[in-house]
């Protein structure tokens, strides 16, 4: 599966959450796609995911428009993974889980075995297996966090789009998340997650991706991420460094002014 | 050890059988309570012989469309009240107190008063899903969305304000001197003396309503995720709602414009079924319908019993079961924050 | 017709559901009405015995009740009369439909009454007792007729409104066409067979209840009221499978028959009626013709008695 987007502009009255952006996604590949808030990052993943509307440009899933797919083939092969973690009714953690399998089931079918061991891989994936009859309401944030990654990995789809699926965990599950969706993308599938963290973005990723204001200002190897580029998205100075062959980059030092969007709220 | 999905999974067959189970003798029970002592066994060897006794014609012609039409419009308002609920993720949504049921009884009564439904029968249970289909658009513009728990009891408050006040209008310009009186069947709802007719009317109306209902269920589990995640599971959650705002004013339109308006069965039977179901709005469709037509057949055998004269109304013995819980409900959310 | 049934309900002699024979109501327990019907009627009398040839007649009568109105109709001279409910003018539901035509009609209402500056009002039982009240509040001559439950309670009432109008041999010739009239009807019923078993249908499921001048009609006519059996009570309307497990002969369809649909009248539709009418004769009756005392109320029993005639022939030739 191949995603492209070509020329892409978003638009939320007045304001240009998108301007313009060139996104080509493929599977194998992990990537990290950095900002600051407001520079429409949520959006680029959602028009990624066939989620949010284009006033310009267009996606195409393997050269194909989304429409032109088969039913239900674009939610097979690509799972989207919300910010926030909104779970409405309290479900049992093993129940939720199954619900990324509901694009591969059949009408009034159960869940066949392949359903059931995906679900199994998806809960020791992300280190929740023991908490499999648990409702969410009993869990904690970083619990919850986790439990819904497992519902994306539960998809196995060819690509998995995460808005900031690490942001609510503390640093150890950080760390094995982000190793969980390297291994993801070592498998075959493609991963783009949004991310605050530029250490996890550089040491994890093959490919970092800018943006700022509605436009990608960097997208390449980890290396794109340049002293310039960090300073003109975040208006801050990073220490680079590197332990073991592993980068890291820590913002610094606050310098000139970055390109956040003031007080416009959704849209990133 | 912690239970594995397999067996979460085949957990809902039993308890789905059980309530199956209860469906069919409250049906029952329906059958053999009345007004006057029916010999059962011989009333149905002679309806099924074709003897034409007294008792086979109660039987036949009284005790079954009301038993029958007991069970359908429970079944739908069960249904109904789930389906409202998943898909405004809210527990306190029902037809009764969004509004759609009383919406459902003003287009009954303006297809009945004014003689449209003499002349065409089928317009009666068409009026009534008229009606309850504008209040459920209403109710959805007002409230849909992820709109709040406040948002939400006003627009129905409001659509069920107005949609009471027309259909007494409508009642008080019937040139019929019966009909201002009326109201009472029309906003508590009875099932007292309903024929066959009523039920063939109803029935074809209220399947496929159902058939909308329960075919969201997968959709509304994905749901309650979330919009943007239920929608990259493949749902379309525009049609999505299409279906549910017309499978629900099919079934309760149909059924209301044969036993008036009957509130808090959509509310009740969900809120306590859905622990048994895991929480899981998709598998409480069935359970809820069926919930349902035990909850409202129950009280139909409770309105004959009950030494009252005239026959108690259901709504009013749902809403005196009804109301407290709602309040109870709406305490426990309150506390909750 | 706006507000149709609020206009109904000022004039009516019975409320149209509920209590649909105060008289069934009294009798099971109530005081007052009987009692009060003949301490009036033997007051009037006695009034009507001591008048001096100086009282002139009524001259300005208004009738706010449909009762009244019949009665006066037929005793009164008609330019005595100054107004009758609109009610009265409607053949569907006054016998005297066509005496009443061209009179000014009221809608019962105390105002309307007075604007005609009567010199008698008559009232009835379920008039809105505030109306009333007013009315003798500014000193209107009032008389209330109540609902009478036995044929003597007819002749009562018809000498009673008689002497009241001041027109006491136009009573007795009235009491006496109803005697005739009903002499007439129990020649065609032989009293040695056993009586028909009868149940009378209203809109609603409603029937009669025992002890009702409808009941004492019905006896005449050779039939038995078979809701005397049920503990009606009060309130006595029939479900459907009480009605159907009857056994009934006879059902006496009492319906005005109103072009617009209500659920009351749905009930006398139910299919299982149509069921029953192998098993069962139904015989409709006008309501009118058994509403208000009056010779009308022996053409009611003349048509209930050759319903069961032809019920008896029809079961003879089975």
């Amino acid at each position: 599966m191949r995603i492209e987007l070509a020329d892409a502009v978003v638009r939320f009255g007045e304001r240009k959450a998108l301007d313009g952006v060139d996104c080509a996604v493929r599977a194998g590949a992990m990537v990290a796609l950095v900002g600051p808030n407001g520079a429409g990052k949520t959006t680029l993943l959602r028009a990624l995911a066939d989620l949010q509307p284009l006033q310009a440009g267009e996606a195409r899933y393997d050269g194909k428009r989304a429409r032109e797919l088969p039913r239900g083939e674009l939610a097979r092969r690509v799972a989207y993974l919300a910010q926030g973690g909104e779970a409405h009714w309290p479900l049992r953690v093993d129940h939720l889980v199954a619900l990324g399998r509901l694009p591969h089931r059949r009408p009034f079918a159960g869940l066949s075995a392949a359903d059931r061991a995906a679900v199994e891989a998806a809960l020791a994936a992300a280190d929740v297996a023991h908490l499999r009859a648990r409702t969410l309401a009993e869990l904690s944030g970083g619990e919850r966090a986790r439990v819904l990654l497992a519902r994306a990995l539960a998809v196995e789809a060819e690509i998995l789009l995460a808005d900031e699926p690490v942001a609510a965990l503390d640093p150890a599950h950080q760390l094995a998340a982000m190793a969980v969706l390297r291994a993801a993308a070592r498998q075959g599938a493609g991963v783009v997650v949004v991310l605050h963290d530029l250490t996890l973005a550089v040491r994890f990723c093959d490919r970092v991706i800018a943006l700022a204001g509605g436009r990608a200002i960097a997208d390449g190897p980890p290396a794109a991420l340049t002293d310039a580029v960090i300073a003109d998205a975040y208006g801050v100075e990073a220490l680079r460094g590197e332990h073991r062959g592993e980068p890291f980059l820590v913002p610094w030092r606050a310098v000139g002014a970055g390109r956040e969007a003031a007080g416009e709220g959704a849209g990133d | 050890m912690t239970a594995s999905p397999r067996r979460a999974e085949a957990g809902d067959r039993p308890l789905l059988a059980a309530l199956a189970g209860l469906t069919l003798v409250a049906f029952l029970a329906s059958l053999a309570v009345g007004y006057v002592r029916l010999d059962l066994v011989a009333a149905l060897d002679d309806a099924i012989h074709g003897r034409d006794s007294l008792a086979a014609l109660a039987l036949v012609e009284l005790r079954l469309p009301r038993a029958a039409l007991g069970a359908a419009v429970g079944f739908s308002l069960g249904l109904a009240g789930a389906a409202t609920q998943g898909l405004l993720r809210n527990p306190l949504a029902d037809p009764g107190v969004v509004g759609v049921s009383g919406g459902a009884a003003f287009g009954a009564v303006v297809a009945f008063y004014s003689g449209l439904a003499a002349a065409l029968p089928l317009a009666l249970p068409l009026g009534g899903v008229a009606g309850a289909a504008v209040a459920a658009i209403a109710l959805y513009a007002l409230s849909g969305r992820g709109a709040g728990t406040m948002t939400l009891i006003l627009a129905g408050v409001t659509i069920n304000s107005f949609a009471g006040a027309l259909t007494a209008l409508a009642l008080n310009l019937s040139p019929n001197p019966y009909a201002a009186t009326e109201i009472m069947f029309w906003l508590m709802g009875s099932l007292a003396d309903r024929s066959l007719p009523h039920l063939y009317l109803a029935g074809p109306l209220t399947l496929v309503g159902w058939a909308l209902m329960l075919s969201a269920a997968p959709a509304l589990d994905a749901l309650s995720l979330g919009e943007d995640t239920a929608q990259s599971l493949g749902f379309d959650l525009r049609r999505l709602r299409a279906r549910l705002i017309a499978g629900s004013a099919l079934a309760v339109g149909a059924a209301v414009a044969v036993s008036g308006a009957i509130g808090f069965v959509g509310l009740v039977v969900p809120h306590l079924l859905r622990p048994l179901v895991g929480h899981r709005p998709g598998r409480l469709l069935l359970m809820s319908g069926f919930g349902g037509a035990i909850a409202l057949l129950v009280a139909d055998v409770a309105a004959r019993l009950i030494p009252v004269h005239p026959e108690l109304k259901l709504g009013v013995i749902t809403a005196l079961i009804g109301a407290p819980f709602l309040f109870g409900l709406i305490d426990r959310m309150r506390r909750e924050g | 017709m706006f507000s149709d049934a609020t206009r109904r309900a000022r004039v009516a002699t019975r409320p149209l559901i509920g209590r649909a024979s105060r008289a069934t109501f009294r009798h099971n327990g109530g005081r007052g009405g009987r009692t009060a019907a003949r301490l009036c009627a033997l007051a009037l009398a006695a009034l009507a015995s001591v008048s001096s040839p100086a009282l002139a007649k009524p001259h300005r009568i208004v009738s706010l009740n449909q009762c009244a109105d019949e009665l006066i109709l037929r005793l009164a001279d008609r330019d005595a009369i100054a107004s009758v409910t609109w009610l009265s003018q409607d053949p569907r539901e006054a016998n005297m439909a066509a005496a009443a035509a061209g009179l000014p009609a009221n809608d019962g209402l105390a105002e309307q009454a007075l604007a005609y500056k009567p010199d008698l009002v008559l009232v009835g039982a379920f008039t809105d007792p505030a109306t009333v009240a007013l009315l003798r509040r500014v000193g209107a001559p009032v008389v209330e007729l109540d609902v009478p439950e036995t044929l003597d309670g007819v002749r009562r009432q018809i000498r009673a409104v008689a002497a009241a109008v001041g027109e006491p041999a136009r009573g007795e010739a009235l009491v006496a066409e109803l005697d005739r009239r009903l002499a007439a009807v129990e020649a065609l019923v032989d009293a040695s067979r056993p009586p028909l078993r009868a149940i009378v249908l209203r809109p609603g499921g409603f029937t009669v209840g025992p002890g009702s001048l409808i009941d004492e009609i019905m006896r005449r006519a050779g039939m038995i009221n078979l809701a005397a059996r049920l503990d009606v009570g009060a309130y006595p309307q029939l479900p459907l499978e009480t009605l159907v497990m009857l056994d009934a002969d006879v059902a006496i369809v009492d319906d005005e028959g109103f072009a617009a649909p209500a659920l009351a009248e749905q009930a006398l539709a139910h299919p299982v009626l149509a069921a029953l009418s192998r098993r069962i004769t139904f015989a409709p009756l006008p309501s009118r013709l058994w509403t208000c005392p009056g010779p009308a109320l022996a053409d009611a029993a003349r048509v209930l008695a050759e319903a069961g005639e032809a019920t008896r022939r029809a079961r003879a030739e089975k």
